[in-house]
């Protein structure tokens, strides 16, 4: 009787180790197999509700739930109509160990690494991918009537940039600007958009790539599925790098939330970030603009 | 009225000017550098140097206005943040030099950063400091 007692507990013993310890080792070796499959871009994807495969734990993976389209025939890429929804953040770092540097950006890119004096820390609008970096994610919202997209941040300077999808071309003699010009076209399911006229007044990433006003970007934008924007970047700057390059990354929709009132002050009071030089921060230095 | 017009837009244009001048994270020679150089504390004269990227070399000139010269040279050292500058022009005398000046970036990720180094002209070696602004 005593032996059956000690053969029974052993076993539930070794149930609970089964059931409770193994996946969480799995999961920390990371061989957790996610419902549906989907990897994450190259700096991976933030934020938001589940994506691809909503099928729980033992059960089998559901299909994704398609893009909502216009009439058109074209992806909505914001929220629809009495929907709410934001784009969880992406693409902390576009660079990677073949981005082709030149050798003073590469310089310049392993300095900032070290000293983030990142200027959208004081509150600057930063142009590309690292409008969609900070940590509340952004809006999409369509407007077909007016043939334009509106892209708003939620944190850093709260501001917005304007997709122009009439055809037109960028203007000549473009003054530099943080978000630069933005010309789109829908190739397929994707809105493909052509961007130029930067100013150097930002970092185009979190990690510090460095860029000129030679900066042209070309993102690609494609609802996959309704819970996942792939996003594509082509970075072209031949005062900055020897050559072209691409990342991929994806941001998940989160429709829980929606723009919320967020008011970012250069007050220039954040020392550590905001004033004097790197080696030694004090509040003697003039205030950075 | 007409003056009131013209001293807002003179304003508007200065801001405009600074804001942009100011706002630079590019290639770091960019910009306009001000300082001065001289053999000692005192005796010393006034520097700009205006510096640009066009993707493969840095132009520029010395001193912008009717008394201005060329860059001849302009080269950094990324792996080190050293400055090498040449130019042919006027030392404080009038005289006409061959300039030679070798300095180090300092303060990088900064809008302020600095050079400060060697400035050599004829015989005469001066030392030289230079802020972005």
């Amino acid at each position: 009787m005593r032996h059956r007692i000690i053969l029974v507990c052993s076993a539930l013993v070794l149930a609970l180790v089964t059931v409770l310890v193994v996946p969480s080792f799995l999961k920390a070796q990371g061989q957790e197999v996610q419902p549906g499959g989907q990897g994450q871009g190259q700096a991976g994807a933030r934020g938001g509700q589940a994506g691809r495969g909503q099928g729980g734990r033992g059960q089998p993976a559901l299909p994704p739930k398609a893009a909502p389209r216009w009439p058109d025939g074209h992806p909505q890429l914001g929220a629809l109509a009495g929907e709410r929804g934001i784009w969880g953040s992406c693409c902390g770092s576009l660079s990677n160990a073949q981005t082709p540097y030149q050798p003073w950006a590469k310089a310049l890119y392993d300095y900032r690494r070290n000293n983030e004096f990142e200027p959208h820390t004081r509150c600057k609008p930063s142009g590309g991918a690292r409008q969609f970096v900070t940590p509340y994610g952004t809006e999409i919202v369509e407007m077909p009537e007016l043939k334009k997209v509106f892209i708003f941040d939620i944190g850093g300077p709260h501001t917005f940039r304007v997709i122009y999808t009439d055809g037109s071309a960028h203007p000549k003699d473009l003054v530099p600007s943080y978000y630069g010009d933005s010309r789109g076209h829908w190739e397929g399911d994707t809105l493909v958009v052509d961007n130029t006229g930067f100013n150097e007044a930002f970092w185009m990433d979190r990690a510090g790539s460095p860029h000129t006003e030679k900066l042209h970007f070309i993102e690609k934008f494609t609802r996959s599925d309704y819970n996942v924007l792939d996003y594509e970047v082509t970075v072209d700057d031949p005062g900055a790098y020897t050559g072209t390059w691409t990342n991929k990354f994806q941001m998940r929709w989160n429709g829980a939330q929606e723009l919320f009132e967020y008011v970012c002050q250069d007050n220039n009071f954040a020392p550590v970030l905001l004033i004097g030089s790197e080696e030694k921060v004090d509040r003697t230095s003039i205030i950075v603009p | 009225m007409r003056l009131k017009a013209t001293l807002v837009f003179l304003l508007l244009a200065g801001l405009a000017l600074t804001v942009s001048g100011l706002a630079q994270e590019g290639h770091p020679l960019t910009g306009v550098w001000y300082g001065d150089y001289g053999v000692n504390t005192t005796d010393r004269a006034h520097l700009t140097v205006e510096m640009a990227w066009d993707g493969k070399n840095v132009t520029g000139i010395i001193n912008p206005g009717p008394d201005s010269f060329p860059l001849k040279v302009a080269t950094l050292d990324s792996s080190k943040w050293t400055v090498h500058i040449e130019a042919d022009g006027k030392d404080p005398k009038g005289a006409a030099v061959h300039f030679v000046a070798d300095g180090k970036l300092d303060n990088i990720g900064s809008y302020n950063r600095t050079i400060t180094g060697t400035w050599t002209y004829g015989a005469t070696k001066a030392n030289f400091k230079l802020r972005r602004d």
